[in-house]
């Protein structure tokens, strides 16, 4: 049998290791807790074939195998937060024993108590905007009198997509700023790609949001008003997620 | 792909509504997933170290993925249009444009030659290409 080493995912405070009994970790692997006071690593054995330097420096380059280390990842997180204040880790945190792991929780308890006290209660929401579906492609059977014509034609409709855009990330502000209110906390993070998301209109705004349990049907609420008062633009919620955009150690 | 409809949330359009505020969608989309467990938590060093600045470089296609195709283009990025495992039928208007106007030049000059002058012209191009 390969090496193995420990993948540690988030930490946790307070958490009963009973409540994950039924979660697996990557590639099916049993999840274990290395306690530090009332911290609890959440961690599990990992090939070091696939999750050593060589194996993850090859890896993190293939999309599939990332995709299924992300989920994987994702998956444990969920568990731990669904009952007890979480703090994930960046994916591939690996020591080579559970020494590593109780070590490095000691060294880091104050700043990773400092996180938990600050998400716990949240949880987190993605919001985005997006433009409607852009009819974009140029139906087959347009006829052209010049190729300048065409040209002339597909510019004006990559102009008018511009200002849409730009009508969006208006509106988007104004969603934004509703929204904000409720929140503890907000990040916005970069636009996405369509190609992984699926969507089909223009990503302008790709919010996170920190918000209280208690005011979770409050926000829920305000989305769907925002949605509602913004038609010009697709309002997409997702949620909730642990506090992944909000459990940065300070220094980092 | 957007006429899914259906949903809880009050906007009637269908792209999104359907997937709209729903308790814990699963699966999530890979993108949210991806820039949740490569950009944020908590950094602390492992044992199993791939250099930091290493994983930042290995990650950066996957960062970009994340990051809008548009962006990316601004910076003048584009290895995924030569990246077999992401290639894609559709291709940006700025590029189609380029080969239009290519297309025209060369048509003008009543000329051949330039097909293989472009291909040139964008391998040099995606030779650019970080990472």
């Amino acid at each position: 049998m390969a090496e193995q080493g420990r993948y540690l995912y988030a930490v946790s405070r307070g958490l009963d290791g009973g409540s994950l009994r039924d979660v697996l970790g990557l590639s099916e692997s049993v999840l274990e807790c290395v306690e530090v006071r009332d911290l609890a690593g959440i961690v599990s054995s990992v090939d070091l074939d696939e999750y050593g330097e060589a194996g993850l420096r090859r890896n993190l380059e293939r999309l599939d195998w990332l995709e299924d280390a992300a989920r994987g990842h994702d998956a444990v997180v969920q568990a731990a937060a669904a009952v007890a204040p979480t703090a994930p880790m960046r994916l591939a945190t690996i020591f080579l024993d559970d020494d590593g792991v109780r070590e490095r929780l000691t060294a880091q308890y104050d700043a990773i108590s400092a996180v938990l006290d600050r998400v716990e209660g949240h949880e987190e929401w993605s919001v985005k905007v997006l433009t409607l579906s852009p009819a974009s492609i140029t139906a087959e059977h347009e006829t052209f009198s010049s190729g300048a014509d065409y040209l002339r034609r597909r510019r004006d409709e990559r102009d008018e997509r511009r200002d849409d855009a730009r009508d969006a990330q208006l509106v988007a502000e104004r969603v934004h700023e509703a929204l904000v209110t409720l929140a503890a906390g907000s990040r916005r993070l970069p636009p996405q790609d369509a190609k992984l998301t699926g969507h089909t209109g223009a990503m302008v705004h790709n919010g996170a949001y920190l918000v209280p349990v208690a005011r979770s049907d409050d926000f829920a609420a305000a989305v769907g008003e925002q949605a509602a008062e913004h038609l010009e633009v697709v309002v997409d919620a997702r949620g909730p997620w642990p506090p992944y955009s909000f459990a940065m150690l300070d220094d980092t | 792909m957007t006429e899914t409809g259906g949903g809880g949330l009050a906007n009637p359009r269908p792209a999104y509504a359907q997937a709209a505020y729903q308790d814990r969608p699963h699966p999530a989309n890979l993108a949210d997933i991806l820039e949740r467990v490569l950009d944020k938590g908590i950094i602390i060093a492992g044992d199993i170290r791939v250099n930091l600045l290493d994983i930042e470089l290995l990650t950066v296609k996957i960062r970009l993925l994340v990051v809008s195709v548009d962006k990316a283009e601004e910076m003048g990025i584009d290895w995924w249009r030569h990246d077999p495992m992401l290639t894609v039928r559709e291709r940006g208007l700025e590029e189609e444009n380029q080969e239009l106007r290519d297309r025209v030049e060369e048509l003008e000059s009543g000329g051949s030659k330039s097909s293989s002058s472009r291909q040139s012209g964008r391998g040099a191009r995606s030779g650019q290409a970080r990472g």
